[in-house]
């Protein structure tokens, strides 16, 4: 499942990105990488672009992006 | 003789650099809560406890693997230019992404002094930061700062002295995990052939950024001895990596270098938990609204100018007055002749013109850098983004056009943050199509003038004119000569932050030197040597004024130009004034002041300007509209022009000369000639 999976609020922890290479590394060099926490926060007007939490900050990517980061869902304690 | 200690400020966008860099040196470059406000190299200097620091800011990098314009200004003056100590500022509250860039910068073996800045946030949201053991684990001086009131900032310095002065070099150790090591060793074992090599590069560096894939690193390859053993070492290694995790190597080294810093952070830092909404949360939830959040934020932009416009005719009317003070004073005590002839009617009705709307322009820049610095810029771009990129524009793109509202200078330069080559032309080519604050007085007197009771709108319709215009101007370059897809979008949303007074002030006072100096130095010489190309050849006295100044070298060079402003509906006054647009915007106005030139009286109102516009036959609203539409879109000024050449080279620059040139005098046509046919 890729962060497109998700709804807003919902909690995941991240697999892996599986888009290319040099995109795919400055989402790693940004702290996308394998068992890094994240939340969807939420999604523009039109769906696109999508703000998400990932380590303790806030970062906006768009839909193309995100379905190439594959994630985990995880039950958040509220 | 002072001992030189060069510094380089570095670390993630938006962290405080240019902050702590004003700090250190008194000086006040533009600081702004968004990612990718510093886009170029600034020194400073200061002496301090008998030392001379040069003290470098640089852009802000995620990674030494370079990825935009900026950032490879940063990268390559650590790499190139050896500071002795690199300041890596570190934002507190998100210290495990920072850090990832300051395990870059160990391996690259320079000494580094890391701040803990906007310490101040970190507290408040229950992140506590053990500075003395984190020091030990990462062997490098941690100091707290809070690069807004300045504290932290000394100890940084001296630090700095402790660690120029220190003989021995820094033995950081950045551990990539037993899996990865063995495999780094293989590669610099291969590095390790070439002698010279070794010396000039950080050869564990190396290592790691080949494995990680880097281009630079690349390149820096092709200067070894043993390039193809190198290279042959490599392959095998990265092949055995992906096998074995299973993924990219680049990845890999991603992962391992955040498994590290976890191991770090895990034991220096500690968080409370604080479970309330925080404010940023909180004023999101209404201004990213995803149905509110479009409106919001044209409300915002209207407020702005409502506002701008509102406060900014008081001190208006003030400098009209004035001027129209001075200039019956002057009447009064020159005698009748040149000398009063040039000071009335050409340097205090063209300064004197142009003077009363710098309220505006400064008012107008107050609210642009009020937005900079609150953290909405990139809320917006957020929100424009799906937009924009239907019309082949990249959300980054919305920044440099916001900013080009106030001035097209640094909004071109801020075009620098864009990633890919073709983003960036077609966001330095639209990014005059946004009115900047200059051309707000070209409008602001035509629609004063002649549309007295929707001025307001008329003003406005510039600016949706313009936005409408830099979008078309993108799809069809997208279309057309800059093809291809646009690049992907990941932009960090900074929480909100007051602005401080004193920041806005300093903008503000400032632009309005600025502003001063550009009248001083630009707008008065230029309105006197329109004074005299329109007063000689001297007239015979029985002729009338106008027909007078019909024959002087002004109107002379007018007519000449006739073939080309007859069809757009421009005499050569406005045709004149129009031209002088390309050495400042403003200028249009002061020219138009001295063309127009009153017979200053004691009756003279202050709006004398507008009206005498009025009186003049060659003008109609038509006419006055065509002509703020061709200010909108022509060349912009030669202060933008030379640093859009400096941006995208001569060849693209006069590409955009051409086009902007023809859209204006096309548009114009169009509109004049249909406003004709419809009788207005
Ligand atoms: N609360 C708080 N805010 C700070 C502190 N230091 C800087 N700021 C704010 O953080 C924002 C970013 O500051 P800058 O100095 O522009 O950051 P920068 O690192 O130069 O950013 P780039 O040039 O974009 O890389 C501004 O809004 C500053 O006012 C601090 O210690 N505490
Ligand atoms: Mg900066």
């Amino acid at each position: 499942m890729t962060i497109l999976g998700l709804k807003n609020g919902e909690a995941f922890i991240v697999r892996r990105v599986t888009i290319s290479r040099e995109i795919g590394k400055r989402l790693a060099d940004m702290g996308f990488v394998r068992g890094a926490k994240g939340r969807i926060v939420r999604s523009a007007m039109l769906g696109d672009p999508i703000q998400v939490k990932i380590c303790e900050y806030d970062v906006s990517i768009r839909r193309s992006e995100a379905d190439g980061i594959e994630v985990e869902m995880v039950e958040e304690k509220k | 003789m002072n001992r030189v200690i060069t510094i380089a400020l570095a670390g993630n966008p938006n962290t405080g650099k240019t902050t702590i860099f004003n700090s250190m040196t008194g000086s006040h470059q533009k600081v702004g809560n968004y990612a990718g406000v510093t886009v170029e190299k600034r020194e400073g200097r200061r002496k301090y406890k008998g030392y001379d620091f040069h003290i470098h800011d640089l852009p802000g990098v995620y990674s030494l693997t370079a990825y935009s314009m900026d950032e490879v200004v940063a990268r390559d003056f650590i790499i190139n230019e050896k500071p002795d100590v690199v300041i890596d500022v570190l934002d507190s509250t998100n210290i495990e992404r920072n850090l990832y860039l300051c395990l870059q910068f160990q391996e690259l073996n320079v000494p580094i002094v890391a701040a803990l800045n906007l310490n101040d946030e970190a507290v408040s949201r229950g992140i506590q930061i053990d500075e003395k053991r984190l020091s030990e684990i990462l062997r490098m001086p941690v100091i707290k700062t809070i690069g807004k009131n300045g504290a932290g900032v000394e100890a940084l310095l001296d630090k700095a002295v402790e660690v120029f002065e220190r003989k021995e070099k820094p033995d950081y150790e950045v551990s990539y995990g037993h899996e990865l090591e063995g495999d780094i060793q293989v590669v610099i074992a291969s590095l390790e052939k070439d002698g010279a090599f070794c010396a000039r590069y950080p050869v564990r560096w190396c290592a790691v950024k080949l494995i990680e894939k880097d281009a630079r690193a690349e390149e820096l390859l092709e200067s070894h001895a043993f390039a193809d053993g190198v290279k042959a070492a490599l392959k095998e290694r990265v092949r055995r990596i992906e096998e074995h995790f299973g993924r990219d190597a680049s990845t890999v080294v991603s992962e391992q270098r955040y498994g590290y810093i976890h191991g770090a952070t895990a034991e220096a830092v500690t968080r409370r938990p604080v479970d309330k909404q925080t404010v940023t949360e909180k004023i999101d939830r209404v201004l990213m609204d995803r149905v509110l959040g479009f409106p919001l934020f044209l409300l915002i932009l209207w407020l702005v100018f409502q506002t701008t416009f509102t406060l900014g005719a008081y001190p208006m009317g003030w400098i009209e007055m004035f001027f129209g003070g001075l200039s019956s004073v002057a009447t009064a005590f020159i005698p009748e002749g040149i000398l009063r002839s040039l000071v009335v009617d050409g340097v205090i009705a063209g300064v004197g013109g142009v003077s009363s709307f710098i309220p505006l322009i400064v008012l107008l820049f107050m609210f642009i850098s009020i937005l900079e610095d609150s953290g909405y810029m990139s809320r917006a771009a957020f929100i424009m983004d799906k937009f924009l990129h239907i019309f082949g524009l990249h959300g980054q793109s919305f920044l440099p056009m916001i900013v080009g509202v106030g001035c097209s200078v640094p909004a071109v330069m801020a075009a620098r943050t864009l990633k890919n080559a073709r983003d960036r032309i077609i966001t330095v080519m639209v990014t005059p199509f946004m009115s900047c604050g200059a051309k707000l007085p070209v409008y602001v007197l035509l629609a004063g003038a002649f549309f007295p009771r929707y001025a307001g709108t008329v003003v406005l319709s510039m600016y949706v004119v313009g936005t409408l215009l830099a979008l078309f101007s993108s799809l069809l370059f997208r279309k057309t000569v800059l093809r291809g897809e646009s690049t992907p979008f990941v932009m960090e949303l900074p929480p909100y932050r007051l602005p401080t007074v004193k920041g806005i002030l300093w903008h503000v006072r400032e632009k309005t030197f600025g502003y001063l100096k550009k009248a001083g130095l630009v707008l008065l010489p230029a309105s006197m040597l329109i004074w005299a190309v329109t007063s000689f050849p001297k007239p015979a006295l029985d002729v009338p004024k106008d027909v007078q100044m019909a024959q002087s070298y002004a109107g002379k060079i007018g007519k000449e130009m006739a073939p080309v402003l007859a069809p757009i509906g421009f005499d050569w006054k406005i045709g004149i004034a129009a031209i002088t647009g390309f050495a400042a915007k403003e200028m249009v106005v002061s020219t138009m002041g001295v063309l127009y030139r009153v017979e200053a009286g004691p009756d003279r109102k202050s709006d004398s300007l507008r009206e005498a516009l009025r009186r003049d036959p060659a003008f109609s609203p038509l006419v006055a509209y065509v002509l703020m539409l061709f200010m909108l879109i022509v060349v912009p000024c030669f202060a933008s022009l030379s640093v859009i050449y400096a941006e995208i080279g001569w060849r693209w620059l006069l590409f955009a000369v051409t086009y902007w040139t023809a859209l204006a005098w096309l548009l114009c046509f169009i509109v004049f000639q249909t406003g004709r046919l419809l009788g207005f």
